[in-house]
């Protein structure tokens, strides 16, 4: 009996005991961070953090339709069975969001994204110039996440990921962008030597001028302050942009055409697009072609989504003479009939041909809209924004409807230098130098110059220049107007001068706080 | 990993060698084996009593031994009958006539690394067997059991022939992908994945998954035993928390060679049509809604522009045959499948050859081997899942506005401006999508039988998949991504599996009332999965495919790209004892440990015990004597199992590389990752009574799943939005499983059979308090973003979150409750009540049997009526008839709410089959029958889609969805001519 104990014991032991094996995954088409270490280089991780700011800044969804549909400027309309969207359009418009809109959801991550992916080249050994872009980078995404929500999340390079980072209040996110901004700014490339889309001087200085601008509001958004001090540091800067050499440029659009690398004498920071550059990034990221899908209607051409408006009021702002208002754009009327700028009226084809609507009925664009399209107008109204001229050349071989044009997207511009110029010295009590400034690009534009300068007219000037550039929600608030009932917003609540942090970051990061009023 | 070690081990295994019997022999004896209806029994086993030496009876029931003059007895068996003792003295010819035996009982179960008898089970099994199949056209094994075991619901994912079906055991208990159960085949479990490339060409959308049994053809199988609860899920650990699906093929049995030949047609056609408007109709719904535009003077039907009768030719050729010591099975099929959409379809060719031989005097080693080859060519339609304004196929189609014709005068395609509706029947022409895969399943099992108690088996089996998907929308279409330039793709995947295992088995009768079953093994799998895409726009001419010319766009047009997922290992320990007491008592405990290569380096191994009891009453003195019941038993079990379907890799960090160089960390680590548990109480009642007759089983079941493996939102800044974690709160599934079956009628000419199972579930996440999860995305123009279902603390998942539709307001736009600014937690997907019903009647040779299924207590989301056709595409486009004059605004905007909720519930009449078995022909054909098959004969709904039973996968962030109907492609209604016979 023992021995068959003993026999039955051997048997299960040879036939079952294997050797357990060590489990190790093996990674296939990705490395362990440890080989990451010594294979992968700074400049890498530098081209992904690049990469990140098209989903948050690019696409018509993100940080730009939170900063310009919230606004005066623009409206993304219910026309019927098409753009309802959940509401998320009408929402950002009226005031009504709450935290589970999901492109403030989005957004939230999106700019998160970025800061996380610049912060990481720091963990990879750059050189100075490197670490400086990374650190650039990240500055530009605690910006954008202190604008739109208030608080920042904030990790250091090596945190990590599954315990909550510490959040950022407004004057300690201010402080740290202030120092980094100041720190970096010695490393990073001379301008024009260095191309506008790689982190340069003037686009850190461009940056510490919106945060000395907007630091009062971002302290206080209900009643906004402006130290002298800060307002000199603007006039600084301003002049040491300036000394690069920028000129406004004849052709206002050229800042924004197929061609705004070579073209533009304006733009101090952009992100390069076109083949192989925006088809690569984040899925469902959309390059700046969507600035003009989403205005245009399906019978223009390039055929569009039929979506976005800017409103009457602010079509109105405008002297007929402005060439802002756009017109013909060589390469594009002639090619398509589309005109640049703001489309209002009958549209024509290359030929002159009129469009026709989807039933057959001459395409007029209207002066006016509403929340809700009706009637007859529900593909028809809305004055229309072209800002970025169509790529026809580049998409030539793809798709004039595909995600390839060339256009680069214009995140900081020398008008814009001169207007925060203009606005320091006008609340330094320098309302004279201010004028001059403001005059220097209406006449460059076509526009009457101006008799006097008030804050006012700055704020409606900064409007023109910069529409649907991103800049118009922070502009309102720190002009303490973004309350004010405007079209098809009739009333509002000081709780939207902040979007709320998303419900689902809330509950994961115990130390953010709601908002108040959320 | 000692691969070589396990072989040196099977090596030595096989040194041991036993001596065999030596027999003097000296008379002989034949004599026939039949049935109780005299039907000859071909391969019965006749034994001589005492000893191990027997033959077989051939095919004409007839064998013929050679005996020891000491030897009296014969026994004689066959699967099916009872086994007899024949005493031969002094005989030298015999007829022995077998009584069928209470099947119920004495089948063989297969229970995972074994088999037992049935009265020996102590778990939820149900086993359903090759003549209890679904009859008509079925493209993988999933719907041949479905609406025939209560507990478990399969529904075809859409009409597309080979498809992807939703299938749950005992309801849903996870709360992102990876639901479906655990299919083992032959012994080998399978990678849940199959190597399909998916792809999205043209801004057209995803299309929807294939189903990875396709590879199965369906007449190779001998049954299907479903493994449902704890307690018999358990031997397969980590992976069995869904259930388990063992599928057993067809194997030979000893005896003359045979061979078997089927073949059917089928002709299928759509089985419902959406009410959509016709041109007559659509005219005057624009003068109705006083609309100008819209009407282009002809008459034109898009679905009938797309839609044709389907012809699918299915043959099949099976050869078997061997003897005590050798034996085979060799299959050839082939089915060509044509869907009911133009260029769809699918072509399969099928091989398989299995056997089983013995090697030594004494037999005692052996090796199963078994190889299933398979080819499919799958043919798809633009039919997809996410389909944005442009729509997909069935989308365009039911769309097209009917007053538009849809060829010219000349003959050609009417073919619109970009951005304006697409002409189905172009759409059709343009797009050009093979998907081919070539499998290899193949295993190979020895076994050394050391005596009477001990069994060591191994098996190594390598499952190799490769697919290759070729794709291109020709030019001429006017989808804003194509026109003018043309788009294709080229995609490619492989997946790779291999398994190695070995097991010793111990089975001794201790005494007369004691018998012991132990097994214990070890299991190694290891799984890879890896592809390439290549695609590219702007193409010179589409008169050559542009999968032949992808050189021809100009580079910086061409996309370039690769991957190779983490290979995951999973190596395995288990081990499993029942005791039998007297027939009476039967206790079962089984014990899995799982290391997984996935799990995190914290948790590297999850451990899996379950035990079970059953008591079989009617053994009992007590109960001796009674009449009443001829079987009752009950069944108790407990047992935790486990799921590690999420992303291999997702534990450690992961640096990718992107286009133009760019890297990045791809993920957030999680080393704590484990599996997710689920701990399930059953108990149980098998009963039959008059005579057997009646016999029936009821379960109820109690699973609580906790440690939720869940894709949740990163804490930001971090490198992805999501990460992997095992979410606190738990999925609680409990419900009622009742199976009767009942011989209603049996006479000598007539038999009257009946079979109905019905489930009653109940599901709820508990103990959540974490933020809501979204999912069951709803696409379409206009509603970007929507979601319309919530994972929330206290509902079923999947609970339906949307507006509260009211009505239509004066100006004819929706009122919804609270103006639309609150969202409310409304009804579900989750049926509450499942129901099959089977019956057979057999008159002399004819048989006519029928089956069908349904689901009660849950609602469809129709967002084929949200978005494909609202109220306002009237003027432009195509509307649902039933819309017309319900005071809807043509301007009102068709947002997702409960307005598109629909109730599900339906009965549906699966299948009607009449057979005439006309038996054998002449001395050449043998078992003829022909038979006509009605499959979809019809459906009791009120649901207003082309077909309750659907599920357009709208997962967001891979959680999933259910209950979602997005212009899918629809149900087919087939009838199907075949014939069988074997020579």
């Amino acid at each position: 009996m023992t021995y068959n104990i003993f026999r039955s014991a051997l048997v299960v032991a040879a036939c079952v005991g294997f050797t357990a094996c060590s489990l190790n995954e093996k990674l296939g088409d990705a490395l362990v961070r440890k080989d990451a270490d010594s294979i992968i280089k700074a400049p890498q991780l530098l081209q992904n953090a690049y990469n990140n700011l098209q989903y948050a800044y690019q696409d018509f969804s993100q940080t730009w339709g939170m900063s310009e549909m919230s606004t005066d400027e623009a409206l993304g309309p219910t026309r019927g069975k098409d753009w309802d969207d959940n509401g998320v359009w009408r929402e950002l418009h009226e005031h009504k969001w709450t935290p589970d809109h999901a492109h403030i959801n989005n957004s939230f991550k999106g700019l998160l994204l970025l800061q996380f992916s610049a912060t990481n080249v720091l963990n990879f050994r750059p050189n100075p110039g490197q670490e400086a872009e990374a650190r650039f980078l990240r500055a530009l995404s605690i910006f954008s996440v202190l604008d739109l929500y208030g608080q920042v999340p904030f990790r250091n390079p090596t945190d990590t990921l599954l315990n909550a980072p510490k959040v950022m209040k407004p004057a300690e996110a201010i402080e740290f962008m202030k120092s980094e901004l100041t720190a970096v700014t010695p490393n990073l490339g001379n301008m024009p030597a260095t191309q506008a889309y790689v982190a340069n001087k003037d686009a850190a200085r461009f940056l510490l001028m919106k945060l000395y601008l907007n630091k009062g509001a971002f302290l206080n958004r209900q009643a906004p302050t402006f130290d002298a001090a800060d307002m000199q540091e603007i006039i600084k800067l301003a002049d040491q942009i300036t000394a690069s050499g920028y000129k406004l440029a004849d052709n206002y659009y050229d800042n924004f055409a197929r061609d705004n690398d070579v073209k533009s004498t304006e733009n101090i920071f952009t992100q390069q697009n076109g083949p192989g550059f925006s088809t690569s990034r984040l899925p469902s990221a959309n390059n700046v072609f969507c600035r003009w899908m989403c205005t245009l209607h399906y019978s223009q051409r390039p055929s569009g989504w039929n979506g976005f408006t800017t409103l009457s009021d602010f079509y109105d702002k405008y002297e007929p003479t402005d060439k802002r208002l756009g017109g013909f754009y060589s390469g594009v009327t002639d090619t398509s009939g589309l005109k640049v700028g703001f489309l209002i009226g009958q549209q024509y084809d290359q030929n002159g041909n009129k469009i026709l609507d989807r039933s057959g009925r001459p395409l007029i664009f209207t002066r006016e809209v509403q929340l809700r399209a009706t009637g007859d107008q529900v593909e028809m109204s809305g004055i229309r924004v072209v800002k970025y001229p169509p790529d026809f050349l580049t998409t030539k071989s793809t798709s004039e409807n595909g995600n390839d044009a060339s256009n680069d997207f214009v995140f900081f511009r020398y008008a814009d230098v001169l207007l925060m110029k203009a606005e320091a010295l006008l609340r330094t009590g320098n309302a004279p130098a201010a004028l001059l400034l403001v005059n220097q690009i209406r006449l460059k534009r076509g526009a009457t110059p101006l008799a006097a300068l008030d804050l006012n007219s700055l704020l409606d000037e900064r409007g023109r220049e910069l529409y649907w550039e991103g800049w118009r929600r922070q502009d309102l608030i720190r002009f303490g107007k973004f309350l004010q009932p405007w079209q098809l917003k009739p009333t509002d609540d000081p709780k939207y001068l902040l979007f709320p942090i998303p419900t689902s970051d809330l509950a994961v990061n115990k130390n953010l706080v709601q908002n108040p009023g959320y | 990993m000692n691969k070589l070690r396990l072989f040196k081990n099977l090596f030595l295994c096989t040194l041991l060698l036993i001596q065999g019997f030596v027999m003097a022999q000296n008379r002989t004896i034949t004599g026939k084996v039949t049935d109780s209806q005299g039907a000859a029994i071909p391969g019965a086993t006749i034994q001589i009593k005492g000893t191990k030496s027997g033959t077989t009876a051939d095919a004409d029931g007839n064998f013929k031994l050679s005996l020891p003059t000491s030897a009296n007895t014969l026994i004689i068996s066959f699967m099916g009958q009872k086994t007899q003792e024949v005493n031969v003295a002094n005989q030298t010819t015999v007829n022995i006539k077998l009584e069928a035996e209470n099947t119920t009982l004495t089948d063989v179960v297969v229970v995972g690394y074994g088999t037992t008898r049935k009265k020996d089970i102590t778990g939820a099994i149900a086993q359903v067997k090759a003549g209890d199949f679904n009859k008509g056209i079925t493209t993988a094994p999933d719907q041949l059991i479905q609406g025939k075991v209560s507990g478990l619901m399969v529904v075809n994912n859409s009409g597309a022939p080979g498809a992807a079906t939703t299938v749950r055991i005992r309801g849903v208990s996870s709360v992102r992908s990876g639901n479906q159960p655990l299919y083992v085949v032959d012994g080998v479990p399978l990678d849940g994945r199959v190597a399909r490339p998916s792809l999205n060409v043209g801004g057209l959308g995803q299309t929807p998954d294939a189903n990875p049994l396709n590879f199965i053809n369906s007449s190779d199988i001998a049954s299907m035993d479903i493994l449902k609860d704890a307690s018999a899920t358990a031997i397969y650990g980590s992976r069995g928390a869904n259930g388990v699906i063992i599928i057993s093929t067809k194997k030979g049995t000893p005896g003359p060679t045979r061979l078997d030949v089927n073949y059917s047609i089928g002709m299928s056609n759509i089985m419902k049509r959406l009410n959509v408007l016709d041109a007559d109709e659509y005219r005057a719904a624009l003068k109705q809604y006083n609309l100008t535009g819209g009407d282009f003077g002809s008459s034109s039907n898009g679905m009938n522009s797309i839609l044709r009768t389907g012809i699918t030719h299915n043959v099949g050729v099976a050869m078997s045959g061997g003897n005590e010591t050798s034996r085979y099975r060799a299959s050839f099929g082939m089915q060509d499948q044509q869907g009911i959409v133009k260029k769809t379809g699918l072509k399969k060719y099928t091989a398989t050859l299995n056997g089983q031989n013995k090697f030594l005097d004494s037999k005692q080693l052996g090796i199963d081997y078994n190889i299933m080859a398979a080819q499919t060519t799958e043919q798809l339609a633009p039919i997809t899942n996410d389909a944005g304004f442009t729509g997909s196929l069935v989308g365009q189609a039911l769309q097209w506005n009917p007053t538009m014709p849809i060829y010219n005068a000349d003959g050609s395609l009417n073919i619109l401006p970009a951005g304006k509706a697409v002409n189905p029947a172009a759409m059709s022409e343009a797009y050009n999508d093979k998907a081919n895969i070539s499998y290899i399943l193949a295993s190979v099992s020895p076994f050394f039988k050391f005596n009477d108690n001990w069994e060591y088996r191994m098996t190594y089996s390598v499952n190799h998949q490769v697919g290759q998907r070729r794709t291109s929308v020709a030019s001429f279409i006017n989808l804003n991504d194509v026109i003018g330039k043309g788009s294709a793709a080229y995609n490619t995947a492989e997946l790779n599996t291999q398994l190695l295992n070995g097991f010793v088995t111990y089975n001794k009768q201790l005494n007369s009332s004691f018998n012991l079953n132990a097994m214990v093994g070890y299991e190694y799998q290891k799984f890879n999965y890896s592809g390439v895409n290549v695609n590219a726009v702007g193409f010179p001419t589409y008169a050559i495919d542009y999968t032949d010319i992808l050189q021809a766009p100009a580079q910086a047009n061409t996309h370039l790209s690769s991957f190779r997922n983490p290979s995951s290992e999973l190596q395995s320990f288990f081990g499993r004892v029942t005791l039998n007491l007297k027939d009476r008592y039967i206790f079962t405990g089984t014990m899995r440990a799982d290391g997984s290569s996935k799990f995190g380096s914290n948790n590297k191994y999850g451990y899996f015990p379950s035990f079970a009891a059953s008591w079989n009453i009617t053994k009992e003195e007590f109960m001796k004597g009674g009449t009443f019941f001829d079987n009752l038993a009950l069944r108790v079990g407990y047992g935790v199992t486990g799921n590690q379907e999420f992303p291999a890799g997702a534990s450690q960090a992961q640096y990718g590389i992107g286009s133009g160089g760019s890297a990045s960390l791809i993920n957030v680590a999680n080393p704590d990752l484990k599996w997710e548990t689920s701990k399930q109480f059953n108990a149980g009642v098998d009963f039959s009574i008059l005579n057997n007759r009646l016999s029936g089983t009821v379960d109820y079941f109690y699973k609580n799943t906790t440690n939720l493996l869940f894709s949740f939102p990163a804490i930001q800044p971090a490198p992805a939005s999501n990460y992997w974690i095992n979410l606190p709160g738990k999925v609680v599934n409990n419900g009622v499983e009742v199976a009767l079956k009942g011989v209603i009628i049996n006479n000598k000419d007539f038999t009257w059979n009946m079979g109905v199972n019905g489930t009653f579930l109940h599901n709820e996440l508990k103990g959540y308090s974490g933020p809501p999860v979204i999912t069951g995305a709803i696409n379409g123009q206009g509603v970007s973003g929507a979601t319309s279902q919530r994972l929330a603390n206290g509902y079923p998942l999947n609970t339906f979150y949307l507006r509260k539709f009211i009505g239509f307001d004066d100006k004819g736009q929706s009122v919804y409750a609270d103006n639309g600014e609150k969202l409310y937690y409304l009804t579900n997907p989750n049926p509450k009540v499942l129901l099959g019903v089977n019956t057979e009647l057999i008159y002399k040779k004819w048989s006519l049997a029928a089956s069908g299924h349904g689901a009660f207590g849950f609602q469809v989301y129709n967002n084929t009526a949200n978005t494909v056709l609202p109220i306002g595409n009237l003027g432009s486009v195509n509307i649902a008839k039933s819309l017309l004059g319900n005071g809807e605004a043509l301007t009102n905007a068709p947002s997702a709410s409960s307005r598109y909720l629909e109730n599900g519930s339906f009965f549906k009449l699966d299948n009607v089959t009449l057979t005439y078995n006309i038996g054998n022909v002449g001395k050449v054909l043998k078992n003829a029958a022909v038979y006509v098959t009605g499959q979809n004969l019809f459906v009791i709904t009120k649901y207003t889609g082309f077909d309750p039973e659907v599920n357009t996968d709208k997962n967001v962030n891979g959680v999933t969805s259910f209950g979602i109907e997005y212009s899918p492609y629809p149900t087919a209604r087939t009838f199907m001519f075949g014939l069988l016979f074997s020579l």
